[in-house]
């Protein structure tokens, strides 16, 4: 009979842990976890603090205690792991004991990013990440004190406390140290258009601003001082500048690292027997070639199955690692699929404007690079469908019903044309 | 969700959810399908439509208007209690009244109009449906009056008519044994869905299959293997071209000729005028595939064809078209024979069902007769040959008020959409008549100039008495009780009898009695029939019909020959110039003079079906418009690049008559020169372009499908 | 007993009655824009050579056999019936996030306007396992949309697009 250890209980670790147990029931299946409580999606905390669904829904699996009865895990809560010794696939845990296993899932994830400056102690300044940080802010919006507010970090999570903020009514201010928003996932134009349509909802957005720190103002409200001088005041000020990885209890444990641990697609670490998924681990990039995180719910979930699969004595692979992101508040959305930096002046650049879409979109004779798509989100499975048919087989075509899809959806004729829609896949 | 909620929630039939199906039929297209349907019914609401599986005609297979059955019988424009005109005619101002106040009303001015002129100054219009006509035509002369009238002035009765001088009656395709099928403007999917199953099932077996259409459509991508994507308005010139092949090869069955028909001497005459080079350029069709359809046609036979009903007599030149298609399967010997076309003679509602009915007998025996009807001195041919005034001559006698005034219109199912410058009908109706009633499910456009409007009900809220082929019979019963204070056609018929106290005992008797004595003798009686919620075989029923028989007995024509020359349009007045032998003339003959067609270059063509809309019924249903939310017209793609259009482009149709805008949709499944538009729409009616007096002078038929138009761009304002 | 849908493209005329059956089923209102699960196309395309190729289609939801909305979902609303293989679910916490859209290559999950959830075909499950057709297949009048067991479709050997195959990545050009 094998023993796992599974270290973290998010998406990755849960799948990880339920497929292994579906290929291994007699498996043994440690589960650590230092967060209270565990297993929430951190996708849904701005949707609790806006009233979207209820605290339980955070949970998709249920409570941990709940998802480790029904998989017949050995759940550790409350326990974190503080260090790994892959030749033995031993871990050191809280306390100074120490664990050896089979098998070892490193699904730690990842957690938001608080930088050494001052001020972030103070109370109504809020970090977005946990079921914990979703609870408080909630709390402080329900107080009914918070008038306006400053978010730091046009992020994918920055943009829904924004959401949060508008939709009770508060003053709202976005900076961020970019020249622009969402600067890694979309072009220039794009961002300049979504800025417009954020600033036509009432939202005051200031890029090319750092923080400085944050300070208590004599009228009581905070203020979030910028490197340039400038001065935000607000009721609350909330720093969604990004995610680090955790991997901090790796460092010395010899598995190759990057920003995260490296895996390859059978979710495979350095070291034998250990593997890693999820929003701790780099896999390898579609279209890059190279290592890294794209941090989406779906990539967590794929990834730990696929780990626990290959853990069980199975055989999976990760083939679904590329950039795409999809942004939604406010009744707006936009998709960004493929890499924008990866664009080169040779490449064709083709830009759309319908009265319902806008996109911009770069492909060479081959492939297609990137596609920013306002609008349009209902359709982004369908265009991610054809980005990643060019990208397994370059100058793929497109299936008559995705052609006749898009057409009634009132997609341009040129951008199906570029999506590969000049001829047709005779299925 | 408990399972119990699941259920409920999925509409699944039992006793735990109190939902039960209902059998009734759908009443919204034409009365030769009226498929079965299953209501599935919950606290006298129906939640959910599907066709009836054991239902002998459809065999659970509805289309998609059928589908929209509880969108459509629901709408909020439904007419909810007797309605008396407060405002003007047409302003649409209405007060509601109960229905002994409304019968008093109506019995009491139609009574003094009957008394101050004459009962034939009453004109009794019928709409859609049809089911209730035999009571509403009895229900006329009754009353009075000779004029008896309905769409069917616009509807299949030309080519009723043609296939009756020409041969004395109908011409089923029988697709059970047929080689070749010739889809002459055939497009099942669009109309008729239930054909198609027959048309697969000959080509499995190795059947041939020719689509003649003015459009690329879903049977001639997936049923033909010839199709012939003809000129508009042209189908005539190629009926006659193709004749000429066939004799001219050899392919013409002589013994045929010799035996069984009357004129071909003549006849041949005319198609010698039709050689292949110039029919190719009147139909616009390459000659060796005219000549491959031809030959086909007649070398694969038993071949049968397919005859719409209205597709080519609404043209000017319609009936003659009709009568040269009939004419080839003369020449090849096709008629009432096994695998070609033969007779099938009608039971109940003008439908075959292989058995005998008092139906005609009930309609007609109190014909008064004491007056022309309505058209017959312009459209003598028509009079001739159908019991009914020709509504395409109204206008002109409500104008002219010659021979006689009209002075009144009692209506059910009124609908001003349909005629030629309805809007002038409109308002001619307006100043000229004294009193309009006008009987319908739904507010609209025409019931607007009622006095009086009365709410009917829909089919599924009503008992009808309904045939079908296979030698079936069935009286349905409600699947819901009336909605609000509807009532069904015949009970408002019936009771109106009753209040104007009219000389028939049979129509105060009410529906029933009347249905008792019409089957009285078929074998079945009304209480046997109410057993059944599903349609039952009738015991005199004589099904299949054979073919054969008329070969064997002589047609039901003068001569008892299949008349290439018509001797009964022979017997009409020379004055008249119609033409006894199927001769072709251009579908837009009258509008040729150079002005008119540099004006109007394109050739517009409406009503051609689309599975979603039949006339005007459903343009307002709900779940149907989600499939076209917008009047659109359909243009070439050529023709839009000229012009600089793309999809959802407004334009401006126009014709000397007037002007309507609607959205374009570019295609290339029409050629270039050509428009089409569904009619119906009240904010886009295309019949305001048609002019009146643009009818085929055989039938009185408007060229609704062959009339010139411009089309432009209209330069709105960007919403 | 799995089921898989079945598209006889041969047999469509994109009449839309499966929309209508569908719209009756699901009791939807398109007044307050509630999006049909099913879709159907009536749409002329260029091919090689200058021709045009008409095309008359149906689809909704394709029941994929590993459907990736059900991963994409953060709320788990998504999930296989294990009876019917039907990809069901209940959006009581939908957020309305279109992650299920941005999974699915078909675009079958819609944003529902009314109440901001998503929504889509779920194969008429529950009609399905009360021995019913699905309301779309009911609905179709030329035999072009089925619904039958897998097992059936194994056993018809057909080369139809079979709609639990996620099988059309493969290109190949069309003359």
């Amino acid at each position: 009979m094998s023993k796992m250890a599974v270290i973290g209980f998010g998406a990755a670790g849960y799948h990880g842990a339920k497929a292994i147990r579906q290929l291994s029931p007699e498996a043994e299946i440690h589960v650590y976890s230092n967060e209270d409580p565990a297993l929430y999606n951190p996708m849904l905390t701005t949707y609790y603090v806006k009233g979207a669904i209820p605290y339980e829904a955070m949970f998709p699996y249920g409570s941990a205690e709940e998802a480790a009865e029904r998989l017949n895990l050995r759940y550790h809560g409350n326990c974190a792991v503080t260090g790994l010794r892959p030749e033995t696939r031993t871990l050191r845990l809280a306390g100074g004991r120490e664990e050896s296993f089979d098998r070892i899932l490193i699904a730690t994830g990842a957690s938001a990013i608080m930088p050494p400056i001052p001020g972030l102690e103070l109370p109504g300044v809020v970090k977005m990440r946990t079921a914990r940080d979703a609870l408080e802010l909630k709390a402080l919006l329900d107080s009914g004190t918070v008038h306006s507010g400053v978010v730091i970090g046009a992020s994918w999570v920055g943009i829904k406390v924004v959401e949060d903020l508008v939709e009770r009514g508060a003053a709202c201010t976005l900076a961020d140290g970019a020249d622009r928003m969402f600067s890694t996932a979309v072009f220039p134009d794009t961002a300049q258009r979504i800025q417009r349509d954020l600033e036509a909802k009432g939202v005051a957005v200031r890029c090319n601003q750092m923080l400085s720190h944050v300070e208590r103002q004599g009228d009581g409200r905070l203020a979030a001082v910028m490197k340039s001088g400038e001065r935000f005041s607000a009721d609350m000020v909330a720093v969604c500048i990004g995610v680090g990885m955790n991997v901090g209890f790796l460092r010395d444990s010899g598995l190759a690292l990057g920003r995260g641990v490296q895996v390859d697609r059978r979710m495979r670490t350095s070291c034998e027997g250990i593997y890693a998924a999820g929003d701790c681990c780099e896999a390898p990039d579609l279209q890059s070639g190279f290592n890294r995180n794209i941090g989406i719910w779906a990539n967590a979930v794929r990834q730990g199955a696929v780990a626990g699969t290959n853990m069980a004595g199975g055989a999976a692979e990760f083939d679904g690692n590329f950039l795409v992101n999809l942004g939604h508040y406010l009744d707006y959305d936009f998709v960004s699929i493929g890499d924008s930096s990866s664009c080169t002046q040779a490449d064709r650049h083709c830009r759309w404007e319908t009265g319902r879409y806008f996109i911009q979109a770069c492909r060479d004779s081959q492939r297609i690079k990137c596609i920013n798509l306002i609008g349009g989100a209902g359709c982004g499975g369908v265009i991610k469908n054809a980005f990643l048919k060019a990208l397994a087989s370059p100058g793929a075509a497109l299936s008559t019903q995705t052609v006749c899809l898009l057409r009634q959806e009132g997609f341009p004729d040129g951008f199906i044309k570029f999506l590969g829609g000049d001829c047709l896949d005779g299925a | 969700m408990t399972e119990h909620e699941e259920r409920l929630k999925a509409k699944i039939p039992g006793e735990d959810t109190g939902i039960e199906i209902r059998h009734s039929l759908c009443a919204i297209c034409s009365p030769s399908h009226h498929c079965g349907l299953d209501c599935y019914v919950k606290d006298g609401k129906i939640i959910r439509v599907e066709g009836t599986p054991e239902h002998p005609y459809n065999h659970g297979r509805i289309c998609t208007k059928g589908s929209s059955q509880r969108s459509y019988i629901y709408r909020e424009d439904r007419i909810k209690t007797p309605l008396r005109r407060v405002g003007a005619r047409g302003e649409g101002k209405f007060e509601p009244i109960s229905w002994e106040e409304a019968y008093q009303i109506i019995a009491e001015r139609l009574g003094r109009i009957r008394e101050a002129y004459s009962p034939n100054a009453v004109a009794f219009y019928s709409g859609y449906s049809k089911w209730y006509r035999p009571l509403y035509q009895r229900f006329a002369h009754v009353f009075g009056s000779v004029n008896f009238g309905t769409d069917d002035s616009v509807c299949a009765v030309s080519m009723k008519m043609g296939n009756k001088v020409t041969m004395g009656g109908g011409a089923a395709p029988d697709m059970a044994h047929a080689n070749t099928f010739l889809g002459w403007n055939y497009d099942g999917y669009y109309s008729h869905h239930l054909s198609v199953e027959g048309v697969r099932k000959l080509k499995e077996r190795g059947g041939r299959v020719i689509i003649i259409d003015i459009r690329c459509t879903p049977a001639a991508k997936n049923l033909a293997d010839i199709f012939l994507q003809i000129n508009p308005g042209t189908d005539g010139a190629l009926a006659l071209g193709m004749a000429r092949l066939i004799l001219k090869n050899g392919w013409a069955d002589m013994d045929y000729i010799e035996k069984y028909t009357y004129g071909f001497e003549q006849y041949r005459e005319l198609v010698e005028q039709y050689p292949l080079d110039k029919v190719s350029k009147i139909t616009g069709l390459k000659p060796e595939d005219i000549y491959e359809a031809a030959k086909l046609y007649a070398t694969n036979g038993p071949a049968c064809t397919n005859f719409s009903a209205s597709a080519l007599v609404h043209r000017i030149n319609g009936f003659n078209a009709n009568r040269a298609i009939l004419c080839l399967m003369a020449v090849t010997g096709n008629y009432d024979r096994v695998g070609g076309n033969y007779p099938v003679p009608a039971s109940y509602l003008r439908q075959p069902a292989g058995f005998h009915t008092r139906d005609e007998e009930f309609r007609s025996e109190k014909y008064p007769g004491t007056a022309e009807r309505i058209g017959a001195q312009r459209f003598p041919l028509w009079n001739a040959q159908f019991d009914e005034f020709q509504a395409m001559d109204l206008l002109r006698q409500l104008e002219e008020g010659t021979p006689y005034p009209v002075k009144a219109m009692f209506a059910l199912g009124f609908n001003a959409k349909m005629f030629p410058e309805s809007s002038r009908l409109l308002k001619v109706m307006a100043e000229k008549l004294d009193f309009i009633v006008d009987v319908d499910l739904f507010m609209n456009m025409s019931a607007n100039y009622a006095d009086i409007v009365l709410p009917a009900c829909s089919s599924v809220e009503r008992s009808e008495l309904k045939c079908y082929r296979g030698g079936y019979l069935v009286y349905t019963q409600p699947a819901i009780a009336p909605l609000y204070e509807s009532k069904s056609d015949v009970d408002i018929l019936c009771e109106l009898a009753r209040v104007m106290d009219l000389e028939d005992d049979l129509l105060k008797g009410g529906y029933e009695a009347c249905v008792e004595w019409m089957i009285d003798g078929c074998g079945l009686t009304l209480a046997e029939l109410k057993t059944s919620s599903l349609p039952v075989k009738v015991p005199t029923a004589q099904w299949p019909v054979k073919p054969g028989k008329y070969l064997k007995e002589g047609f039901k024509t003068p001569t008892g020959k299949f008349e290439f020359y018509s001797t009964a349009v022979a017997a009409i007045d020379p004055k008249y110039g119609l033409d006894p032998l199927p001769s072709y003339v251009d579908s837009l003959a009258d509008q040729d003079d150079e002005e008119t067609r540099m004006a109007y270059p394109f050739y517009f063509c409406t009503g051609a079906r689309k599975p979603y809309a039949i006339h005007s019924r459903l343009h307002d249903t709900p779940w149907i418009r989600t499939l076209q939310p917008e009047p659109t017209c359909e243009l070439s793609k050529q023709d839009a690049v000229h012009m600089d259009l793309k999809d959802g482009d407004t334009v401006t149709i126009s014709s000397p008559y007037g002007s309507i805008k609607m959205k374009v949709k570019t295609t290339s499944k029409i050629k270039p020169g050509v428009v089409m538009a569904l009619p119906g729409y009240t904010k886009a009616n295309v019949n305001e372009l048609l002019g009146r007096d643009h009818l085929d002078p055989y039938s009185g038929f408007p060229g609704y499908k062959g009339m010139r138009c411009n089309i432009t761009k209209c330069q709105e304002e960007k919403a | 007993m799995k089921r898989v849908f079945v598209f006889d493209e041969s047999k469509c005329c994109a009449c839309s009655a499966c929309m209508i059956g569908c719209m009756d089923q699901n009791d939807m209102d398109p007044a307050a824009g509630d999006p049909c699960f099913r879709q159907t196309f009536d749409e002329e395309l260029d091919v090689e050579g200058g021709q045009v190729y008409c095309a008359y289609l149906s689809a909704a939801c394709m029941h994929c056999g590993d459907a990736p909305c059900i991963a994409a979902c953060p709320v788990g609303c998504l999930k296989k019936d294990p009876e019917t293989g039907f990809t069901i679910y209940d959006n009581t916490n939908c957020i309305g996030c279109k992650s299920c859209a941005l999974a699915c290559p078909f675009g079958a999950p819609k944003y529902r306007p009314s109440d901001g959830k998503m929504v889509k075909c779920d194969g008429c499950n529950t009609r399905v396992k009360n021995g019913l057709q699905p309301a779309c297949v009911r609905a179709c009048s030329f035999g072009a949309l089925t619904c039958m067991t897998e097992e059936e479709y194994q056993a018809a050997g057909s080369g139809k697009a079979c709609s639990a195959l996620l099988s059309r990545y493969a290109p190949k050009k069309m003359i």
